[in-house]
């Protein structure tokens, strides 16, 4: 059946052809969509979890994998850094069921974060990795991603980048397979699932080795990458990686009027990026007297082919990044094709075919982003702000570290609060290095409940045990909410139906021995000023638990959290209210401020910020 | 057929449906297809864009720099960032909403003129076609969801009425969304029948 599906729903519905027994990850843009899609299935056979950080999550479907059945993990780029860790020991082991990484990487960096290119992750672990250059493809990948690695026994690297993982496009998807019900296989060999001395672990390396050779031998029997020569040899080559393909026949006919001729070229698109295809490689620097290659951030391919090049004496030119043509920044397009075209073959192809005009996007309003209407984590930002000011201290005196998630929108204005950003849980091991350094102000750390369970327990855990001075406020809207409301240990589980075990904040940071700790309604910006206050001037680790649940997903189940109402009369129109809170349900009137009711929550925050009793709470 | 639409406006607005619609139709008319969103990481009024690749077998997502044959924006100021993008000769659609940042409503910072962005439509040599908000029709006394008004006045007065059918628009509307349908023929038959505003 034919399905309109985005990159990641087809990695989900080739994992289920390939009779998937379970499905483990954690939320990151723009991998989300694969494992979501699949929670949103009911499926039976099949075990999906979104599990508590990237190292867990691939930790059970080795474990899966290690049983003799097939497992999927999804991450985005960071979370790999996450669950590297644990890789290059499943890595060194291998398995006994297919077992398939699924990464998506986002040159461009759409999402924040990075332009890392984990293709390089593969290169270090050993591990064959494959990347489709479009939707369609992903489909017939992944299930092929599954066969690779029950073939070579070992796990197998599926890339996708954001344009495809969130791209929608038609693919034939076949009936799911049944999940095999074969009883669990207990293999017990410390050969192989130990690591313990140097015999064990570099036999298990030479195995690791003979694994990748063989994936390299497995698809190019399958002929996975396609390789299309020119009938006259003697002309242009061109390698392209991933997406990049994607492009060359719209770059072919962008270039065709200035004398480009399709037939002259020789193609080699790359969709198993690692091991290098070094036999293809080779036939076309046997074939080709100049080298394009398209591949977007790192010259991974075209350091490939330089190894490759040198070794037969290859005399011709190989352009792409490290000749300085490519930019190792951004997402490759049509642009990237023509470029490359004319800086090999210089057929007079003009710098502004393809360059619009830029100088429009300067007049555009800065839109920096910001919390929705509502959102807990703006009375939060607002009450740290206020317990600096009781201290009598100025915001650029007070290091308040970010973490990864919605709470870092205090970041930007109207907040202006935090500081800082790393990853996941940095937020609290980072603030107890500034203390170590000798900042003499109060240290505050910020953190969201999601990001608190990922890793930023451990950081608290640390902070405990060296007794370091700082104030750690959790934002516990309960979701996973920035990408897109996802379910987490904190979540409250209230459907009766529902397969999870909540895990409550307020027990955990008891039991660690805290003595002080306040659980507050960041609504009641008064109070939880008061009790930020009060931490910031104990001795200790001090946590405050800001716990309300976040707008848009209580607003999705019928929720409101009150009504807050307009005097007109009382409004002179000062914008104290809109200086504040930034709240983007507020637009200014004629001859008051407005609030639209529609996006309102009726969180209150706002009241207070008004002298003039022109913003008053309705009962509701 | 080839043709290749961006999409520019703020989360909230809708407009990503446009695109989910368009790209539904042309999945019902076996019309190859490639639809990328890009929502950013804001969950409303963030600036969102998307961009729909009609009638290629295999292609990537992203639209070269003058390569769109339409641009629609449902937001002035983000709109802007949909200049570079519009193919000399292809039309601009301008729902004109002002979502004034906080700094704008402050006072603190500009924000474009409707002028200004005429004279940008201009400049990169395309048809502006304008709908203004106020001109919004009501349905049962609320104002009709304004991204189906969009698409309405999109199907009756772009190029992109004559490659694909009104009807099948209509059609995958009525199938995709359940409630107020009713409403929502309303909104989008009323864009469909708008005057022609072509500046």
């Amino acid at each position: 059946m034919k399905k309109l599906i985005t990159g990641n729903e087809a990695i989900a519905y080739g994992a289920l052809r390939a009779g998937v027994k379970a499905v483990t990850g954690y939320p990151g843009t723009p991998s989300t969509g694969c494992l979501s899609s699949l929670l949103a299935m009911d499926l039976v056979d099949t075990h999906v979890e979104w599990s508590v950080n990237e190292k867990v999550a691939l930790e059970v479907a080795t474990g899966v994998a290690w049983s003799g059945h097939r497992a999927l993990c999804t991450m985005k780029m960071s979370g790999l850094n996450v669950a590297y860790d644990t890789l290059i020991s499943v890595a060194y082991s291998g398995c006994d069921g297919g077992l398939v990484v699924y990464v998506a990487d986002d040159p461009g960096a759409s999402a924040g974060m990075c332009e890392q290119d984990s293709r390089s992750f593969a290169v270090m672990a050993d591990m064959p990795m494959l990347e489709p250059a479009t939707v369609a493809e992903t489909y017939e990948l992944t299930k092929f991603a599954f066969e690779l690695s029950e073939r070579i026994k070992g796990p197998v690297f599926l890339r996708l980048v954001t344009g495809i993982a969130d791209s929608y496009a038609e693919v034939e998807i076949e009936e799911p397979v049944l999940v095999s019900q074969a009883a669990p296989l207990l293999i017990k060999d410390i050969q192989r699932y130990t690591k313990a001395g140097a015999v064990i672990a570099t036999n298990q390396h030479r195995d690791l080795i003979q694994r990748l050779e063989q994936a390299g031998q497995i698809t190019d029997e399958a002929k996975i990458n396609k390789l299309s020569l020119s009938r006259k040899p003697g002309g242009l080559g061109i390698l392209a990686s991933g997406i990049a393909a994607a492009y060359l026949e719209e770059g072919f006919e962008a270039a065709a009027p200035f004398g480009f001729n399709r037939e002259d070229v020789s193609t080699l698109e790359i969709k198993v990026v690692h091991p290098f295809p070094a036999a293809e490689a080779r036939k076309m620097l046997a074939h080709c007297q100049t080298i394009l290659i398209l591949e977007e951030l790192e010259p991974l391919i075209e350091r490939g082919m330089y190894v490759e090049a040198q070794r037969m004496g290859y005399r011709g030119k190989i352009t792409g990044k490290l000749d300085g043509v490519f930019s190792r920044i951004g997402e490759y397009g049509v642009p990237q094709v023509v470029q490359g075209i004319e800086s090999v073959l210089r057929l007079g192809i003009p710098e502004n075919l393809l360059s619009g005009n830029t100088q429009a996007l300067k007049l555009a309003a800065a839109r920096p982003i910001t919390v929705c209407a509502g959102c807990p984590h703006r009375g939060t930002y607002i009450a740290i702000d206020k317990a600096i000011k009781k201290l009598r201290l100025k915001k650029n005196e007070v290091m308040v570290t970010g973490d990864i998630g919605c709470t870092i929108l205090g970041m930007n204005p109207p907040f202006d609060l935090i500081w800082t950003e790393i990853s996941m849980g940095a937020s609290v091991s980072l603030a107890q290095g500034y203390v170590h350094a000798g900042v003499k102000t109060p240290v505050i750390a910020t953190i969201g409940d999601s990001t608190f369970f990922h890793a930023g327990i451990a950081g608290l855990v640390n902070a405990i045990q060296h007794q370091i001075d700082l104030t750690l406020v959790i934002m516990d809207n309960r979701w996973t909410a920035m990408t897109g409301m996802q379910v987490n240990p904190g979540t409250p589980c209230n459907n009766g139906a529902s397969t999870y075990q909540e895990i409550d904040i307020a027990r955990i940071i008891p039991a660690l021995g805290i003595e002080h700790f306040w659980t507050v309604d960041p609504f009641d910006v008064e109070e939880t000023a008061g009790v930020i206050h009060q931490a910031m001037t104990l001795p200790g680790v001090k946590v405050v638990l800001a716990r309300q649940e976040c707008a848009i997903q209580a607003q999705r189940q019928g929720k409101q959290a009150g009504k807050v109402h307009v005097v007109e009369e009382n409004c002179n129109l000062c914008k104290l209210c809109l200086m504040v809170t930034g709240c983007s349900a507020f637009s200014l009137g004629a001859n008051a401020i407005e609030i639209d009711p529609e996006l309102c929550y009726g969180c209150g925050v706002c009241i207070e910020t008004c002298h003039h009793d022109a913003l008053v709470a309705e009962e509701v | 057929m080839k043709y290749d639409i961006f999409f520019a406006g703020v989360g909230g607005q809708g407009i990503l449906t446009i695109g989910e619609v368009l790209a539904e139709v042309a999945h019902y008319k076996d019309i190859p297809a490639n639809f990328y969103p890009s929502k950013g990481m804001a969950q409303r009024g963030g600036f969102v864009k998307a961009q729909l690749r009609l009638g290629r077998e295999n292609v990537g997502p992203n639209i070269p720099q003058r390569g769109a044959d339409m641009v629609i924006a449902m937001e002035q100021s983000e709109s802007l960032k949909a200049i570079p993008f519009i193919k000399p000769g292809g039309d601009f659609v301008l729902y004109s909403d002002i979502w004034a940042p906080t700094a704008v409503a402050l006072g603190k910072a500009p924000y474009p003129t409707f002028a200004q962005i005429t004279e940008q439509v201009k400049l990169a040599g395309a048809r502006l076609v304008h709908i203004d908000p106020g001109q919004l029709p009501e349905y049962a006394g609320e104002l009709v969801h304004a991204n189906l008004y969009v698409l309405g006045v999109i199907m009756g007065q772009t190029a992109l009425g004559t490659l694909i059918r009104s009807e099948d628009v209509e059609h995958i509307i009525q199938t995709r969304f359940k409630r107020n349908t009713e409403a929502n023929s309303f909104a989008y038959r009323s864009g469909l029948g708008m005057p022609l505003v072509v500046s």
